[in-house]
């Protein structure tokens, strides 16, 4: 097997073009789900991996509680440079535990203290809650067991928008509710936690929720051209001078927020997930599923041939 | 006793024994908390003396200026001082809670799907643009 052990850990490097040419063909509620399985099976397939490689490493050390015959030479034979490697695996894997815990507690901190903010001082009729407040901001707020999911917006920032604006704004923050689009986030967000490689994943999930939602937002008004204002508005009137880029004129590229205008202006993306395959955007989304595919599957393969020599030389 | 001048003075929150900086936010909602307990309309000096630590009276007249900003709480001229009482707008204390959680979390887009995300230095430019086409005529649909 040699180093094909560690190949869960590095295939994830190609999220990156997976992403960008998901990002760009795909419709984006397929482009979402797909991204977030992907992220979800390449981050399971990494940690097996690195939870296998620590247990293999480190099976010869005198005094662990693990089966003699882990350390056979045929195992070890699986695993080059098995004890630096075995133990390396398993002090990244403590990381990589503290760094999951961390992410999912500040998650829940977060939601469970914008959900006491609100309180019970609002009408529960309405899952809309309008707060006095002239700094713009809007936000999809999930619910919990107890409580529904709100849609949280200050008046500053419906006071710059026009009445059909702020119908698209609404919808589009209900589409976040109604398809539970938190749930694509955190999950991608943990993923990057078990593998840094995963990260551009992360970030195309997020925008390809934030285009989904506003697909949804402009078949709820019936016109893509308000939900674009609305988008363009609302970033406009939220903006600070970014002080931090302004040294930097080299990140040119346009953000997530002009590129959902401008796709919102653009066509309607089409309703089946898969393109026609004659198409430029159908070959590439094939050449981004069959590496995807190849990408999960020779990391399920390794992880699975791991397991399998570890039980085939476990006595029972 | 020029209280209107205690605005944004920013007095040193001496002798807090933890030495640990207590945010504003934080501040506020203490101030709020006595006020909401408070029997009816209040002077300063009463909320000053019922704040845990030793805050100075200018502290104090800075916190409640600030909150009458954002309409958090009302006040009333008697004599020659204000009397100070908790606003009764419950979605006003909704807001004001909602923002010390948005100000006080750095990560929190990560978490609560925002409307729009922060935009690039050029962005602002092309945005505009894009905006102008999106409100001239639409175009013929027949065409």
């Amino acid at each position: 097997m040699g180093v094909f052990v560690f190949l869960p850990l590095v295939l994830p490097l190609t999220a990156l073009p997976i992403a960008r040419l998901t990002e760009q063909h795909l419709h984006p509620r397929g482009a979402a789900r797909l991204l977030t399985a992907i992220s979800i099976v390449m981050a399971l397939c990494s940690a097996v991996c690195l939870a296998l490689i620590g247990v293999v490493g480190t099976a010869q050390i005198p005094g662990n509680p693990l089966p003699d015959s882990w350390s056979d030479p045929e195992v070890r034979a699986a695993l080059p440079y098995h004890e630096s490697v075995g133990t390396a695996a398993l002090l990244v894997l403590a990381a990589v535990l503290l760094a999951l815990g961390r992410t999912l507690t500040r998650h829940l901190r977060i939601r469970a203290r914008a959900r006491r903010a609100l309180g019970r001082a609002l009408p529960a009729s309405s899952d809309v809650a309008l707060l006095p407040d002239p700094e713009p901001y809007a936000y999809a707020l999930p619910g919990s067991p107890r409580s529904p999911g709100r849609v949280v917006v200050s008046t500053g920032m419906l006071a710059g928008l026009a009445e059909d604006e702020r119908a698209a704004l609404l919808a589009h923050e209900r589409a976040h509710l109604t398809h539970r689009h938190h749930r694509h986030l955190l999950a991608t967000q943990l993923a990057g936690c078990v593998n840094p490689f995963l990260r551009p994943l992360q970030r195309a999930v997020a925008y390809s929720a934030e285009r989904w939602a506003d697909e949804e937002s402009a078949q709820a008004v019936g016109d893509r051209r308000v939900t674009a204002r609305a988008v363009a508005r609302a970033a406009l009137a939220s903006h600070r001078p970014p002080a931090a880029y302004a040294a930097f004129p080299a990140f040119a590229a346009p953000g997530p927020v002009p590129r959902r205008v401008a796709a919102l202006l653009g066509p309607v993306p089409t309703a089946r997930n898969w393109p026609p395959a004659h198409t430029p955007a159908g070959l590439a989304a094939l050449v981004a599923a069959l590496g995807t595919a190849a990408s999960a599957l020779s990391a399920l393969n390794a992880a699975v041939a791991l397991l399998l020599v570890l039980k085939a030389v476990t006595p029972l | 006793m020029a209280e209107d001048t205690a605005e944004e003075t920013h007095a040193p929150v001496a002798g807090d024994p933890r030495g640990r900086r207590r945010g504003q936010g934080e501040l506020e909602a203490q101030v709020l908390a006595v006020l909401q307990r408070a029997p009816g309309p209040v002077t300063a000096g009463w909320v000053q003396e019922r704040l845990d630590g030793d805050l100075a009276y200018t502290t104090v007249m800075t916190i409640l200026s600030r909150l009458h900003a954002k309409d958090a709480v009302t006040r009333t001229r008697s004599g020659r001082s204000y009397l100070w009482q908790a606003s009764s707008d419950a979605a006003g204390l909704a807001a004001l809670r909602m923002r010390r959680v948005l100000d006080g979390e750095p990560d929190r887009d990560a978490v609560l799907a925002s409307f729009v995300t922060a935009l690039l230095p050029h962005d602002e430019e092309l945005l505009r643009t894009l905006l102008d086409g999106a409100c001239a005529p639409a175009p013929d649909p027949e065409g």
